[in-house]
């Protein structure tokens, strides 16, 4: 029984790592994620609901939140595939909108100095708007680490991934108008813009856009309208003199 | 959608997506974007959303034919949807406003 004693502290050193990782790193995480994760359950459903009228499978939809993990384009790219997009524009489209993420990775890269480059890459690809919120506020607290960071990441992901199939299986035997489902998306993204900072930019952006979508649908260019619009609407907004956002900014604080 | 199609929009948009989220983490620890690049990255986020709700919302050549509840519909249950995002800041509430008073419409002018 020589061998039993190695093994037996192997499994003692084991089970202990474990109970440490479930005590310092999952259970906060958790703590954290479970209002993200509520949220992905109501918004995975629907989204699950779009991609089977689009044709996905089950298996399609959870491989879809796992690798690309983005809600605006998981919503998106049934959305435009039904409405007979071109691929090309399906992926310049999600693209454009994920651009944003650009920044959520500029403004954690501050809190990843200490992490290893594997543990930074992981962290830094499940970022979502939502998690990045949680995890910003909670590391600017100073009480929280990229381990615990990524394993809220982890947790949201999850819950979107089996909210989405879910969503699939659920729309094989529920008949909803698809004009429905898709309506989804549209408050969704109703939302994401009520939630800009209304700056004299942002609007005049906002503004630009929608114009723009206006007109390449008015002289034929749909399927690269919504491209083409947020880049008008950008172009309109960078035209903005800072000084016009600065006193507008400014009117708002003093408001406050 | 075939499975080659699903093939080609996963592998375009996961690379993209993950060029985005994991390049500026590896490429700015410790520095700062450019001022103009760092407000041309913030105007995207309202100018795409604005895009899509447009795209959504306006359907000009249906309009041009005259009233139809097809396309004012989800303009008027739009309203409520912008009130509650206001208010409340709430994707998941958006999306129960926006799908419930569209449903509603929908029953109401015989569409479903």
């Amino acid at each position: 029984m020589a061998w039993f004693h190695p093994l037996s502290s192997w499994v003692a050193y084991n089970r202990a790592a474990m109970e440490n990782i479930a005590r310092h790193i999952l259970t906060p995480a958790l703590k954290a994620a479970w209002p993200i994760m509520a949220g992905y359950v109501v918004l995975g459903i629907p989204c699950g609901f779009l991609a089977q009228a689009a044709g996905l499978e089950w298996w399609m939809a959870l491989l879809m939140s796992f690798v690309l993990y983005s809600g605006v384009g998981q919503y998106m790219i049934p959305n435009m595939w039904l409405a007979g997009n071109p691929l090309a524009s399906i992926i310049l489209s999600v693209s454009l909108v994920n651009t944003r993420q650009m920044l959520y990775g500029a403004s954690l890269s501050r809190f990843c100095a200490q992490a290893g480059k594997r543990l930074s890459y992981i962290f830094g690809a499940t970022v979502t708007d939502e998690s990045f919120g949680v995890n910003l506020a909670l590391l600017e607290q100073g009480d929280w680490g990229i381990k615990r960071a990524t394993a809220v990441n982890f947790f949201s992901m999850t819950t979107w991934a089996l909210a989405n199939a879910a969503g699939v299986l659920i729309a094989g035997a529920v008949s909803l108008p698809t004009a429905l489902a898709s309506y989804a998306m549209t408050a969704l993204f109703i939302c994401l813009l009520c939630m800009q900072a209304p700056t004299v930019s942002n609007l005049v952006a906002a503004m630009g856009a929608a114009v723009g979508v206006v007109v390449c649908k008015l002289v034929g260019l749909s399927g690269m309208a919504i491209f083409i619009g947020a880049v008008i609407g950008v172009a309109a907004a960078m035209l903005v003199p800072t000084s016009a956002c600065s006193e507008g900014e400014a009117s708002r604080g003093d408001q406050a | 959608m075939t499975f080659s199609d699903f093939l080609i929009v996963l592998v375009g948009c996961s690379l993209t997506m993950v060029a985005f989220r994991v390049i500026p983490l590896f490429a700015l620890k410790g520095k700062e974007l450019p001022e103009t690049v760092s407000k041309a990255l913030g105007l995207i986020a309202p100018a795409a959303f604005a895009a899509l709700i447009a795209n959504d919302l306006c359907n000009p050549q249906a309009m041009a034919d005259g009233f139809s509840w097809v396309w004012a519909a989800p303009l008027i249950a739009a309203i409520p949807v912008a009130f509650v995002g206001v208010k409340t800041k709430s994707m998941a509430w958006c999306i129960v406003a926006g799908v419930g008073v569209l449903a509603f419409l929908m029953l109401a002018t015989g569409q479903m």
